[in-house]
């Protein structure tokens, strides 16, 4: 009887052994707090592990390996963020085996310093120097506007504007609308033609945040003491019943973002515009290949006649995760990713990646006219659009959250049980469940 | 005849040994246990140990951006648990899905094996392996697969599919019904077609000299013999149900009904990508209790009803 009992007493240290290294592991990690992790660079060569999903980004890492023998960085590629590659590296931190760096968009940024999951790499040689080098309010968000923080290197940015469908517009003599009202108008005027003007997407909240963030609305704040959360301000509630109505009068089709059926719908030209990002360039051309030639680019409508306001769908940015061992060459990787010619127009080429340090934006690739676009040098529009994004706009600590919450009720509103105003207010509370849920203060 | 034959020496032997030498026995007892032992209590204790550990704490922290620590919090973690709304629908959701479905895909797997065990089917090896085929497609691909049949536009059936919208909030769970029937359905029929082929023929001359034919035989003889392995099937099923995740997380995509909290393991999931693992863990605990219930509810009813 002695070997069964011994066996469960191994069975439960080893259980104990775990958990208490769990509780250690989480313990170290105290000490990258706020303040600037000391960053000085290692004597020796080493070896940095990097995760994205940029099309096209190990090709840009075997040029940085070629003329740096010294830091060599492998790239391992995933789904995009909020798809799986987010809840990867929240686990991967929890496990305390994260990859030196990884690519995060500036929604999740906060997401990841409320886990403690980012190092401040203010320190770092030229790091802390470059925020003029980058367009203003991509710096403010990966320094979360405070003195002596850098929590990630501004990579792109996603201005929006309106990709539409030339060739039908003018064959049905359709203006193509500056502002939302005329934006309504052509929505009648395309449906009579048989197609629809738009795709409203469920599961691309972060499109309509960028959609609040043209009006000039924000969904959180911080004031240094408690997070604010507000789905539903006046800016907010506009959008959702202006796109409310055109759902209800089914001016506009539902079908979820990036699938089969949505690449079909543009495909086969049952969808003529998409209000999107610079990177939207790329998803229309491996999206709907036989479209070729026939999109153009123009400025987002406005709210106002003669407006200039322009949202922000996505970008993203290069961090640090917190148990690196060489934040110094981290860094030094990301400031070379996200800033040199040679790595941004590789970028720009393989992913229409529209950078975000201010140099980048005159590189000749983005002069250029592109095919697809009938020739367009759409990054124009795009140049245009970024200096017309609002820096104010601040996202909440638990974005993956927030999404799914007004996802699933915007799902309800496409399917007819709701409103878009109604997903918004259920995400505002549950928003603030999930905040009390991990002790974040909140103010209410 | 080969049945007998194997079941003689095992039930004479083992009662002199065991007497003998206990000693040796003991240690090789251990050596035999030891690799299950390690891979159970790495695989299995220690994971559900250290997700009970994780739903006992809570995260402390101070400022917008403070440091979190965990701290122990008893049972806070389960009382937002048994508050949550969206995860008691999502249990009787599944629970409403494994009442419909697991009956009838039992059904559907008793009714093909007892045709497979029939003589009066003819192709018995097409049939088996065609019936099993679906089960060695990935749940994944079988529910892609599905998704494509069922979608309005890309559909091949697009004439039925533009008319009865299977992706809708009202048939979107029968939908997944289908799917997870499609491909369950043969696994189970060879769980319980297996057991069909350990009953002894000489049962079958009995019944049929006693006059039976063939329907008499299958309800009165074969369902009664095979009802552990029925019973089996059906546990398997009620923890497959309770679990749901592959085919909701891939509808997600396809329907506008599937929400993030549709089953429970995907609130589990939406919920540790917050990431707030600690409520995850409560959450999978509650449920892995849930279904242990539920498991040992079923066998206690049809054990009960086997003794009479």
């Amino acid at each position: 009887m002695h070997t069964p009992k011994r066996l469960g007493a191994i069975a439960l240290l080893a259980t104990t052994a775990i958990v208490l290294s769990g509780c250690s592991s989480a313990g170290d990690s105290e000490d990258s707090g706020s303040a600037a992790a000391s960053c000085e660079p290692a004597t020796e060569a080493v070896e940095l592990t990097f995760t994205s999903w940029i099309p096209g980004i190990e090709e840009v890492v075997d040029v940085w390996n070629a003329e740096n023998p010294d830091i060599q960085v492998t790239v391992q590629t995933g789904p995009n963020g909020n798809s799986g590659t987010y809840q990867n590296f929240f686990t991967q931190l929890e496990a305390g085996n994260a990859p030196d760096l990884g690519q995060i968009e500036y929604d999740a940024l906060p997401n990841f310093r409320v886990q403690d999951g980012l190092v401040n790499i203010a320190d770092c040689a030229g790091v802390a120097d470059a925020q003029e080098d980058f367009v203003d309010w991509t710096w403010s968000q990966v320094s979360f506007g405070e003195e002596d923080s850098v929590y990630a290197i501004p990579q792109d940015s996603g201005p929006m504007a309106l990709f539409y469908r030339s060739d039908l517009f003018e064959a049905n003599n359709i203006a193509v609308p500056t502002t939302w009202e005329e934006f309504a108008t052509a929505a009648e005027q395309v449906r009579a033609a048989g197609g629809y003007i738009t795709n409203f997407s469920q599961n691309d909240v972060n499109q309509f945040a960028g959609l609040v963030w043209q009006a000039e609305g924000s969904w959180f704040e911080n004031d240094g003491t408690n997070w604010t959360v507000d789905l539903t301000g006046d800016e907010s509630t506009t959008v959702a019943d202006y796109w409310q109505d055109l759902i209800d009068r089914d001016l506009v089709s539902t079908y979820p973002g990036w699938t089969t059926e949505w690449d079909n719908a543009y495909n086969t030209g049952e969808v003529w515009s998409w209000n999107s990002a610079a990177w939207g360039a790329n998803s229309i051309i491996s999206g709907a290949p036989s479209t070729a030639g026939n999109w153009s680019v123009a400025a987002s409508p406005q709210w106002e006649a003669g407006g200039e306001s322009s949202g922000n769908w996505g970008g993203s940015s290069t961090a640090v995760f917190t148990g690196s061992e060489h934040p110094y060459e981290a860094a030094q990787f990301a400031m070379w990713l996200n800033t040199s010619d040679e790595s941004l127009t590789m970028l720009n080429e393989s992913a229409q990646i529209y950078p975000a340090a201010v140099a980048g934006l005159e590189l000749p690739s983005l002069a250029a006219g592109v095919d697809f676009y009938g020739g367009q040098a759409i990054y124009d529009v795009f140049s245009e659009a970024s200096g017309q994004v609002s820096s104010d706009f601040v996202w909440g600590p638990t974005m993956t959250q927030t999404y799914n919450d007004v996802s699933d009720g915007f799902k309800a509103a496409v399917s007819g049980t709701g409103t878009l105003s109604e997903a918004l207010e259920s995400a505002q509370t549950s928003t603030i469940d999930a905040l009390k849920a991990q002790s974040i203060p909140v103010a209410e | 005849m080969t049945t007998t034959a194997v079941s003689g020496p095992t039930e004479t032997s083992p009662v002199p040994r065991r007497t003998r030498r206990p000693i040796a026995h003991k240690k090789a007892i251990a050596i035999f246990v030891l690799p299950f032992g390690v891979l159970f209590a790495l695989f299995y204790l220690i994971p559900i140990g250290y997700a009970v550990y994780q739903s006992l704490l809570v995260v402390e922290r101070e400022g917008t951006f403070g440091q979190a620590t965990e701290v122990f919090g008893g049972l806070t973690q389960y009382i937002l648990v048994f508050q949550n709304g969206p995860f008691w629908q999502s249990v009787g959701r599944v629970l409403m899905f494994g009442v419909v479905q697991v009956p009838v895909m039992l059904g559907l797997a008793l009714l093909f094996a007892l045709l497979l065990d029939s003589p009066l089917l003819k192709g018995k090896r097409f049939f088996r392996l065609a019936f099993f085929v679906p089960y060695a497609v990935p749940g994944v691909i079988a529910a892609i697969m599905w998704g494509f049949l069922y979608s309005p536009n890309l559909s091949p059936f697009s004439l039925v599919t533009e008319n009865i919208d299977f992706l809708s909030a009202e048939l979107v769970l029968w939908a997944i019904a289908n799917v997870v029937t499609w491909v369950y359905v043969g696994y189970n029929m060879l769980i319980i077609y297996s057991a069909l082929l350990a009953i002894p023929t000489e049962i079958y001359e009995a019944a049929r000299l006693d006059g039976a034919g063939q329907l008499r035989i299958a309800w009165s003889v074969k369902i009664p013999l095979i009802i552990p392995a029925i019973v089996l099937t059906g546990i398997f099923s009620i923890i497959g149900t309770l679990q749901l995740l592959a085919e909701p997380q891939v509808f997600r995509s396809f329907s506008s009904a599937v929400t993030s909290t549709f089953t429970p393991n995907l609130m589990v999931y939406s919920t540790s990508a917050i990431p707030n693992i600690n409520l995850a863990a409560a959450f999978s605990v509650v449920l892995a209790l849930a279904t242990f219930v539920l498991s040992f509810t079923f066998l206690k009813f049809t054990q009960r009803k086997d003794a009479k």
